[in-house]
């Protein structure tokens, strides 16, 4: 009797056994990176790079950028450049609402060097067909892609790594900016825009971002994922955009510093000092149709979500400074 | 029994991971257990040193220091085992005034060794304490298991033995094993090759830059690579229409 179920759970055994040396090996890359194993050099990619370098940098040389926003993807990437169009319309959008900043979204936050999975030394292969995969058909193989960065998200939440993943973070980030004539002494604000996974990769770097630059450091967590970090404290505000039929917020649970009677975490802190704001955005899901993104108008009439999220995220640059002129609903 | 009725090595792994209670009894007295047990417990204690070697790399270990530290840890696990086994050998003998052969205890402590085979899975990210959790409950279930059905202990027996084991395992580090832990983390220091300053509890105060401007070196390091432009989904419709066209 006992041979038989156990034989049922054989397969399902195997695959946690897979996924588990699968995530155990993880945290070398970035531990790896520490140690130097590596090598020392941030990465970016020059095919896409250049072209918006040109486009977007040479105005703000003539004029000085009001303000930096960094866009971190959510876990679909492979590399510097989006695979979503609806987060390329949502870009789109946001620079021609704030011509006077620098938009930047070329940046992969799933590596500690920014390095793509598709220039990686050695699975560089694997991950070139996972991405085919997900192009060319919805198979299940290009979940791997979101499974390595989810594990990643979760490296930027774990004690024992985060500090080590965050401070890689924050230079790949710094040395983004400063791609885009950002000048650490000056007093130019940051914003990082953290969609999904990335709210943990956005608030986990603050706290390094915080000790190189003068510059108030805002995040902006686009239904974004995230654990109580330090970073939360370190940031100069938090913005949480939350969507009511964002199911994705569950994750929460799952991070024992954003349950509401842990009365002592930094994000129950933050949120009683006023550091942090939780923004409803009504109607809203996760991603998709119906998502923060989503460029097509809705039924019942009235704004897409894009032009509502860019709207909002217009208004926190703006006001950043001044929390409190910032609609906690929209 | 003979020989060739024993089990295999997966084969005693498994039912070890089971804590199937016919196994410590089938390969108490048997060579072949004396063997399987080294190998579990060698292979346990790899796989707990790899799931140890973040403050390694913390202290930045160069590669191959960094397989040398981890045997010298692997060695040192394996004796921590045969220290617990002649702990609990002797704690035995003194609670149950039984005479017992300390082959057969080595054998049954080492096969209650399987479950720390998966240490290494403490690596997993945000999750490693809830592993480490219940791999250490496994492991303190499997040796009372071993104990009572290997030794033919009580329960009770078989829980006091352990936790007394315990106890003076925790003693025993603090004096007579303590100048042989010193040695063999001498030998790990060595063995790195670089101070191992840094322990796990530090990382937060870690910092890879010690200078406030060293954001100026960031344009030497910058590496620009070229990759390949995502290709977008192709259009099969497309293709097929273009297709039909040149056909026609």
């Amino acid at each position: 009797m006992f041979t038989d179920w156990s034989d049922l759970l054989l397969l399902p055994l195997t695959a946690l056994i897979i996924f588990l040396f699968w995530a155990s090996l993880t945290p070398f890359e970035t531990l790896g990176w520490w140690a130097g194993w590596f090598g020392n050099a941030i990465y970016h990619d020059v095919s896409v790079s250049e072209a918006e370098t040109t486009s977007s940098s040479s105005e703000p040389r003539r004029r000085p950028a009001t303000a930096y926003v960094l866009f971190l993807s959510g876990i679909g990437r492979v590399s510097g450049q989006t695979l979503s169009y609806r987060e390329q319309e949502f870009l789109n959008r946001l620079r021609n609402r704030l011509p006077s900043a620098v938009v930047i979204d070329n940046i992969f936050p799933y590596s500690v060097n920014n390095l793509a999975l598709t220039g990686q030394p050695i699975f560089a292969g694997l991950w070139k067909w996972a991405l085919a995969r997900k192009l060319d058909g919805p198979a299940l193989a290009g979940y791997l892609i979101n499974i390595r960065n989810l594990l990643q998200v979760a490296i930027a939440a774990d004690k024992r790594y985060a500090p080590i993943y965050n401070q890689a973070m924050a230079e790949v980030m710094l040395d983004t900016v400063m791609r885009y004539h950002f000048d650490p002494k000056s007093s130019v604000p940051i914003f990082l825009i953290g969609y999904s996974g990335a709210g943990q990769i956005a608030i986990g770097a603050v706290t390094y971002l915080r000790e190189w630059t003068k510059a108030p450091i805002y995040v902006i967590s686009l239904g974004g994922i995230f654990s109580s970090d330090p970073g939360i404290l370190a940031a100069s505000h938090v913005f949480h955009l939350w969507g009511t039929r964002d199911q994705a917020q569950i994750w929460r649970f799952l991070m024992p510093g954003r349950w509401s009677w842990m009365a002592a975490s930094e994000w129950n802190r933050a949120l009683r000092q006023g550091r942090a704001t939780i923004i409803r955005m009504e109607g809203m899901g996760h991603t998709g149709r119906g998502g923060y993104l989503d460029h097509r108008p809705p039924a019942e009439g009235g704004p897409a979500n894009v032009d509502r999220t860019v709207e909002l995220v217009a208004t926190i640059i703006a006001y950043a400074d001044q929390p409190e002129r910032i609609p906690r609903t929209v | 029994m003979s020989d060739a009725a024993l089990p295999g090595f997966l084969e005693t792994l498994r039912l070890s991971l089971r804590l199937d209670p016919s196994i410590y009894g089938l390969l108490r007295d048997k060579t072949q257990g004396v063997y399987y047990a080294a190998l579990i417990v060698l292979l346990a204690g790899l796989s707990e040193s790899l799931g140890q070697s973040v403050v390694l790399l913390l202290n930045r270990v160069r590669p191959r220091r960094f397989v040398l530290a981890l045997s010298i840890t692997t060695v040192s696990n394996v004796f921590g085992y045969l220290l617990w086994s002649l702990t609990i050998w002797s704690v035995g003998i003194l609670l149950t005034q039984k005479e017992q052969d300390f082959r057969e205890v080595a054998v049954v402590v080492g096969l209650a060794y399987a479950p720390q085979i998966f240490a290494f899975f403490e690596l997993t990210p945000y999750l490693g304490n809830l592993i480490w959790g219940v791999l250490s409950l496994w492991s303190m279930l499997a040796i009372v298991v071993a104990l009572h059905y290997g030794l033919g202990l009580e329960p009770w027996q078989a829980l006091l033995v352990s936790a007394l084991g315990w106890v003076v395992m925790q003693a025993l580090r603090r004096t007579v094993g303590w100048p042989i832990l010193r040695l063999l983390s001498w030998l790990q220091h060595r063995a790195a090759g670089v101070p191992l300053t840094a322990r796990l509890e530090d990382v937060a105060r870690l910092r890879r830059h010690t200078l406030r401007n060293w954001y100026e070196q960031l344009e030497a390091r910058r590496r620009s690579v070229r990759l390949p432009p995502v290709r977008k989904k192709r259009r099969r419709m497309d293709g097929q229409t273009n297709h039909v066209h040149r056909l026609e």
